[in-house]
Formats: C-alpha cells, structure tokens, sequence
C-alpha cells in the first residue's frame, strides 16, 4: 500500500441546488507530482478550495498525514504544512517583494504584538533569520535582484513564481497549485516547471497541480486524477489516463489528447 | 443524479414557489414570541404593539424596498438613503404649503421630486465613480459624506424648525379596544398599495425581470444583452420615488418633520434590508414588518426608549446567523 | 454681506481651543488610520468607542468614586472589552455589513447614555469626573509659570498634556505598524485570503486592531471629557466618525503623520469658519459648517483619494 499524504473521502460541496462537489475520493502519494485534470466546471477549484479550508465542505472526510483536516480554517491548515496557491495570483502588490516573502514567515514571534513589549529581541533575530532564508529562496528563483520592489511592478509570469516561493516560506509538505502556468511565458514556465522538480527531488514536497495544458501533464506528472460532474472518474499514469475511454468522452470536444 | 456544472449555478427557482426554509423559522419564531408575549403581558398589550409594528413596518419596508433594489442592481450600500426619506417628506410640506396640494398631491409629487433628486445623483457622482473603477471604501465613504451634505443642505434651507404636514393625527378608528389612528391606516394602506405595486411591477414586467437578473448575477445578465444604463436609471427612478414616498408616510406618522427625520431610522432601515436578504425586493417586505414588529413588541417588556436599540439587536443577530439574510442566497461557485 | 474678521487668526485662545481638538481627533483618528488605513476594516462605530471611554472614566470616578489614576486605564480596558464583543461576531462579514454593524453599536451606545439617566445624567450632563485633572492643570501652570511660559489661558496645560499624548501616541502606532505584527495587518488590508493561505488567523488580527483603535478612541474621550468638563450624549454623534474620516482620508490613507496633518487642518477649518459672519441664523450657519466637510470628503474620495501624504502609485498599485 502507497503511503498516502493527502487522502479525500467522499467529500460533497453544494451551493445552493448544485452539487459542486459529489462525492469524491482520491488519494495522493507522498513525494508525488500529481496532476488534477478534467473538463471545465468539474470541480478541480473547489476542491482545491475544500481541502484548503477556503470553502466548507458539506460532507465527506479529509486527511493530512492521517489526521483529518475537515473543516479546519484555512490559516490552520497551513499551519500543519498544506500550502495552495490561487489560480488568480495573490501576491501583495502594495508591498515589496521581500515583504511578501517574510510575510509567510511561519510562527513568527514578532508576528505577536505581546513579543514586542516582552521580548523584542526575539522578534529581531526571528525577523534576521526570516530575512536571509526569504533571500536565499528569492535566489533560488532569480527574483533576489527585484526584493525590494514592489511586487505589483513583476511580469505576470514572474509574480506566480514569487507566489511560490512564498509558498516554501512555510517549509510545506504538501503544495498545491492552482494553474500555475496560466499566462505565463513558456521559458518562466519551464524554469516553475524545474523548481517543481527540484522541490519533490531535494526537499521530499508532495504537488498536487490543475492544469489544463496536457503536454505539461503528461511530461511531468507521476500520476494523474480525473474529476468530471464533481467527482473522480479515473486515475493512473499519463499513459493510462490519457487511453481511459471514460476521460476521452468526459473531454469529448473539449481537448484533443494527442 | 447527475451534478450540473457549477457554470450554471444559477438557481431556477426564482418565483413565488420558493420560500426558504429561513422564512418558516422566522416566522414559526415570531409566532412563538408572540404567545409567550400574549401570555406574559396580556393579548390586548400583544394586539395594540401588533398593529404598531405593521405600520411602523409598512414604512420600514417601503425605505427597504429602495435600498435594496439599490444594492441589487448596483451593489452600492447607499448611506444616504435616509436622506431621500428627508427629502420627500419636505417635498410634500413644499408642496402644500406653496401650492396648497392635499395630501393626495402632495404625495406623487414627493414621489416625482426625491426620484429627480436621485436620478441627478447618479448622473452626477455614482455613475463618474463607476467609469473610474471606484472601489468599495471609497464608494463607502463618499455616499457617507453624501448624506451628511444632503442633511445639511436640507437644514440650510429649511432650518431646523419642526415641521408638520397637514393631516389628521388626532382622530382614530377604534374596534375591539384597540386602536389606530386615522393617518397611520393610511400609512399602512399607502405603504401596502406601494409595495404591491413594486411586487407586481418586478414579477410580471419586463422591467421588473431585468432588474432581477441584474441583481442575481450581473455578469450573466450583461451577456444577454441588457441595456444596464436604461436598467440602472429606472431602479434609482424607483428607489428615489419610493424612499420619498416613504419618508412622507412616516413624516405623517409621528407627526414631526426635522432635517434628522431620514438618518434617525436609516439604520432600521438598513435592518429590514439586511434581514431580508439584501438585494431582494421580497426580503425588503419580509424584513421591514420583522423589525416593525420586533420593535413594538420590545415595547410590552423593555423600555420605549430602547425599541430602535432591540432593533439593531435583531439585525446583528441575524446578520451572526445567516449573514445573506431571509432570502439571500448563499455566496455561489465562480467556478 | 459676508464679513469675515481675520482677526480670531492671532488670538490665542482660538488657537489653543483648535489645538486641543486637533488633538483630541488626532489620536481619535489614529484609530481609525489602524483600522481602515493599515488593516483595511471599515469602522463606523468609534465614537461609540469613545463614549465607552469617557463615559466609563467619568462614571467611575464621579459616582463611584474611584481615583482618576485608576478610572483610566478600566475605562480604556472597558472600551477595549466593547471592541471585543463587537467584533467577535461581525467581523467575519463583508465590509458594509461591517461599517452598519459598528455604526448601530455606535448607535446603540448613544441611546444608552441618553435614557440610562441614573448612570449617566442623560443629556443633563455628567459632571464631577474633573478634580484630578483640575489640581494638575493648576500645578502645571504653576511650573511653567515659575519657567517663564506666561499662561494665560485655562486650557493651556490641557494642549501641552494631550499634544505631548497625541506625539508619543502617534510614534508608538507607527512603530509598531512596521513590525511584523504590522506587516500582517497591512497583508489583510490587500488580500485577506492571501494572508490565511499563509497560515494568519486573520480574524485574531482583526480583532486585535479594533480593539486597539477602541483604546485610541477611550484616551480621546478623556481628553475631550476634560476639555468639556461635561459628558453629554450629543458628543458622540456619528458625525464625529465622519470627521475622524475625513482627517485619515485628508492626511493620506496609511499615514500616521498624515493623521496630525489632517487634524489640524480640519479643526483650523471648523473653528475658524465659525467666524464667519453671515446673514443667517447660527443653525443654519453650522449646516454650511457641516456641508464643507462633507463637500471635502466627498471630493477628496473623487479626485485624491490618497489624501495629501499618501502614495498614488501604492493607491494604483493596490486596485
């Protein structure tokens, strides 16, 4: 048996009459790259959503590393490692680059207003610390030179990166991605693409990512999952994925999987 | 059973088939309060405050009715709605007093003059303000600084001498030992007649069914080809017109016309609209009689003084609750 | 015919009256710079906040007897505690919910002071809370007197005292919005979401800054219940929100020193056009008082929504 890091169990999101949501399951190795797919209004964001804590789901079980995050808020859940990324970018385009990135900071004394009438010297060298590791990420995705500007003067393409590298600010686990190459340049995606694999290579960090480009899909997932009409329709390698006669007609008209 | 596409989300049930399951607690609520108030503080107490809460409801749900559809079409939280309420009611003191209309008159004559007043404003200020791309805060605080400029030009220029229309507020019609006078039946009846009216209007018109559209989802409407400007005047057409027609019948209700008349119940307006689900019609109905009754019953058990405090209590209450109100919907999928 | 005397612009006693209610709605207004500039909460209900502040302290100390040093700082922990119960339950909801949720607490705070007569004296007028302050104002003059300050006027003491609050105040809340405590509330200000994504109980933050500007709001009520040496309900109209509004939004949304900018020029404005002789009767005189200010918000919402010291380009950035 695979050891699973995120598991999904029958989980349901209704909005009204409409069931966003019927009653998925699905399971993600550890140390996988796994890629969500399926046609458009299948659920893939609002599960996304659901299993981050920014939608409440009406049912259905959800475990992190076997304990069960259902219905945990959202600041929670990142809290115990699971970290997402929005299909429209959040960075904090009124702050700096750098801010962004000491933002995500995790437990953070200076973050506690008490610190700083106690302790404020624990506040400084945590905020020291926090500084050189948001450098030394900024580096690693050749943003350093921009620290100082403000996030709102990158390229599209670029802020999705910052966003990213936020991301590793909290040291997740568990990452995932909401299209995180929607609107960006092939060669900025190629370099998120070798950041991705560098991350589950060198850090042991399980992604889970939406994508609808399948060239992306097929060339740089371990294992595919299927969602149509809010649930999971089929599951495996690319390859078997891809010749899965119920994904072919869920896409029917839809994508060309070549 | 098979899941529609989130795309679609919107709800098929729009019409009067559908009555939320919110509504039956609230009213199985009242209904509840209302024996244990009959109970505890005598049947008689219970039906006078009844009948005091329908008409200080009737003109709750007539300055809900226009905030609401407001909010609606625009997502605009109009602060200074109370003010139309003001302006109204000074239209028809003008009115009587410059060219001696009676009530009758004076009363589509406010209607005329507070729909103008709003229908410049939005040519003036909110509509510049939308082609600029304003954002919420800023819409916040500039329809703040509206009302406070509308107040006091209204004092300006009619100084803040009390004020009263000439109708007979001391007779009253009695039955079974209770009564009501003569004006506030007529309040009553004028808000109801506005009111189904409105119902009417939005149910069975074109108009009314575009403006609905509009309100549930403004980017679907868009898509079908709806002339929004055309769509936007007529709503602040409405919500002028009815907010004026408001602040008239409640002018003639207490009997005392001050340039504070409108903001002094804004907020129990803001209340019946919030209750109601703010951006429907129906819920401005549902909402105004919930507050006006709320208000009155308080009166059998805590003191007078405090009624419009019991009202905001409720409307926090709810908004804890169920923060769409009675008839909102809940926030639906995007995606 | 408008005649209008220069001559109040030397008076002395003018000025000092403009400086201390420059003070009293700058640290009122630091509050709200907290609340909507930095952490982007709409808060309507901070005279509500300042009622609770000076209320309490004057309640405390002139019908219970407490000593002033003490009926302070439970006043601004009462003020604190009111902060708390509003905004546990309706933070959560949108920013106009929000801004009518404070503004009936605000509401609703008013109408307590004006009918719960046995606590408050109603629109009579609390009086009584003042000795304390009365004997340190007199030893103050004393000792500035004795250093060469002539002091001539009764509140001169008051101005130094609450400008010296207002300064160090302003300082202290500008520090520690460049905390990373700060920089939390600013990420809330842009995007909420983000900041939870991130692993922030943006709800907590909240909290802790509304209750921080209900502190702010408590000491401008002391100061302003000195000034007055009478609490009458009617003080604490919404309409002071709305001038705290118009002196964060003049000074430059996220400035603190924008803040004391703002109330200066706003109290210069108020006062000085109450000098204004026009053919009109007084209440008629103070609804064109009123109208300005409500002109000013409105047009500085329109064309320079950053107000005089804040930045466009953070205002662009932010859109």
């Amino acid at each position: 048996m695979s050891d699973a890091i995120l598991e999904v169990d029958g989980v349901e999101k209704r909005y009204g009459g409409v069931r966003a949501i019927d009653g998925a399951s699905l399971a993600v190795e550890r140390g996988s790259i796994t890629a969500l797919i399926g046609p458009n209004g299948a659920g893939k964001s609002t599960l996304f959503d659901v299993v981050s804590g920014f939608e409440r789901a009406d049912g259905g079980a959800i475990k992190l590393d076997g304990r069960s995050i259902y219905r945990l808020p959202a600041y929670a859940i990142a809290r115990r490692g699971l970290v997402r990324t929005f299909q429209m970018t959040k960075t904090l385009n009124v702050m700096s680059v750098l801010d962004n990135m000491l933002l995500a900071s995790p437990d953070h004394p200076g973050e506690r207003l008490s610190t700083w009438i106690v302790r404020p010297w624990a506040g400084r060298r945590r905020e020291r610390d926090a500084r050189a590791r948001a450098l030394h990420l900024l580096e690693a995705f050749e943003l350093a030179a921009h620290a100082r500007a403000y996030a709102g003067t990158l390229s599209g393409g670029q802020r999705k990166l910052l966003e990213l590298a936020r991301a590793l600010m909290l040291a997740p686990r568990l990452v995932l991605l909401d299209e995180p190459l929607a609107g960006v340049n092939p060669t900025l995606g190629r370099r998120l693409l070798e950041h991705i694999e560098e991350l589950r290579r060198d850090e042991g960090t399980t992604l889970l990512f939406v994508e609808h480009d399948m060239e992306v899909v097929m060339n740089h997932s371990d294992h595919v999952i299927v969602m149509a009409q809010g649930r999971v329709i089929a599951e495996g390698s690319a390859d078997e994925v891809r010749r899965n006669e119920t994904v072919v007609e869920a896409y029917l008209g839809k994508v060309v999987v070549a | 059973m098979s899941a529609i596409s989130p795309e679609t989300t919107h709800d098929e049930n729009l019409g009067a088939e559908r009555v939320p399951t919110a509504l039956l607690v609230v009213v199985g609520a009242m209904v509840a309060a209302a024996v244990v108030l009959a109970i505890t503080q005598g049947a008689q107490e219970l039906a006078q405050a009844t009948i005091n809460g329908l008409v200080s409801g009737s003109y709750f749900a007539l300055g809900a009715a226009g905030l609401t559809l407001v909010y609606g079409v625009l997502k605009l939280v109009n602060f200074a709605h109370g003010e139309f309420l003001t302006f109204g009611a000074y239209m028809a003191i003008f009115a009587q007093s410059a060219f001696g209309f009676p009530l009758a008159l004076a009363l589509p004559f406010a209607f005329v003059t507070t729909a103008a007043l709003a229908l410049g404003l939005e040519a003036v200020m909110w509509r510049p303000m939308r082609r600029k791309g304003a954002g919420v805060l800023q819409l916040l605080l500039m329809a703040l600084g509206l009302a406070f400029v509308l107040r006091n030009v209204i004092q300006l220029v009619a100084g803040t001498e009390v004020r009263k229309l000439s109708a007979n507020v001391t007779s009253s019609v009695t039955f079974g030992g209770l009564h009501i006078g003569r004006t506030e039946l007529w309040v009553v009846i004028v808000a109801f007649a506005a009111l189904i009216a409105l119902a009417l209007m939005l149910g069975h018109t074109r108009l009314g069914t575009h403006i609905r559209a509009l309100s549930d989802n403004a980017e679907l409407a868009e898509t079908t080809g709806l002339d929004t400007g055309r769509i936007i005047v007529y709503t602040w057409i409405l919500a002028g017109g009815l907010a004026g027609l408001a602040g008239v019948v409640y002018g003639a209700s207490i009997g005392v016309i001050t340039p504070n008349l409108g903001f002094g119940i804004v907020l129990s307006i803001f209340a019946a609209a919030i209750i109601g689900g703010i951006g429907d019609a129906y819920g401005a109905l549902a909402g105004g009689m919930l507050i006006g009754l709320v208000q009155e019953w308080s009166t059998l058990v805590f003191p007078v003084n405090l009624k419009v405090a019991v009202g905001f209590g409720a409307m926090i209450l709810v908004l804890v609750l169920r923060p769409q109100g009675i008839f909102g919907r809940a926030r639906t999928a995007g995606r | 015919m408008i005649a209008i005397t220069f001559h109040f612009l030397t008076a002395a006693d003018f000025w000092i009256g403009v400086g201390v209610l420059a003070a009293t709605y700058g640290i009122f207004a630091l509050g709200l710079q907290l609340n909507v500039g930095t952490t982007g909460i709409t808060n309507f209900g901070q005279a509500g906040f300042m009622a609770v502040g000076a209320y309490t302290m004057g309640i405390l100390v002139a019908k219970q007897g407490w000593s002033w040093w003490w009926a302070m700082p439970a006043a601004i922990a009462a003020s604190m505690l009111a902060a708390v119960i509003v905004g546990l339950p309706s933070l959560r909801l949108r920013a106009d919910y929000f801004a009518i949720t404070t503004l009936a607490f605000a509401e609703i705070v008013r109408y307590l002071a004006d009918n719960e007569r046995d606590l408050t004296e109603g629109s009579q007028g609390l009086l009584g809370y003042n000795s304390d302050w009365f004997k340190l104002s007199l030893r103050l003059g004393d000792w500035l007197n004795g250093h060469g300050v002539h002091v001539t006027s009764f509140l001169f003491p008051l101005l130094l005292v609450s400008w010296g609050v207002l300064l160090v105040l302003t300082l202290l809340v500008a520090l520690v919005v460049r905390t990373p405590w700060g920089r939390v509330l600013r990420a809330i200000r842009e995007d909420e979401d983000a900041a939870r994504a991130l692993g922030k109980n943006t709800l907590a933050y909240k909290l802790q800054s509304l209750a921080l500007a209900a502190a702010l709001a408590a000491i401008a009520g002391f100061v302003l219940a000195l000034n007055l040496t009478l609490l009458v309900p009617d003080e604490f109209d919404p309409v002071f929100t709305i001038f705290g509004f118009v002196i964060v939004i003049l000074g430059g949304l996220g400035s603190y020193v924008g803040v004391i900018l703002g109330s200066v020029i706003l109290m210069t404005v108020l006062e000085g056009t109450r000098y204004v002789e026009l053919p009109l009767s007084s209440d008629k005189v103070a609804a064109i008082r009123f109208i300005i200010v409500g002109l000013v918000l409105i047009l500085l919402m329109a064309f320079r929504p950053q107000g005089i010291l804040g930045s466009k380009q953070e205002m662009l950035l932010g859109e």
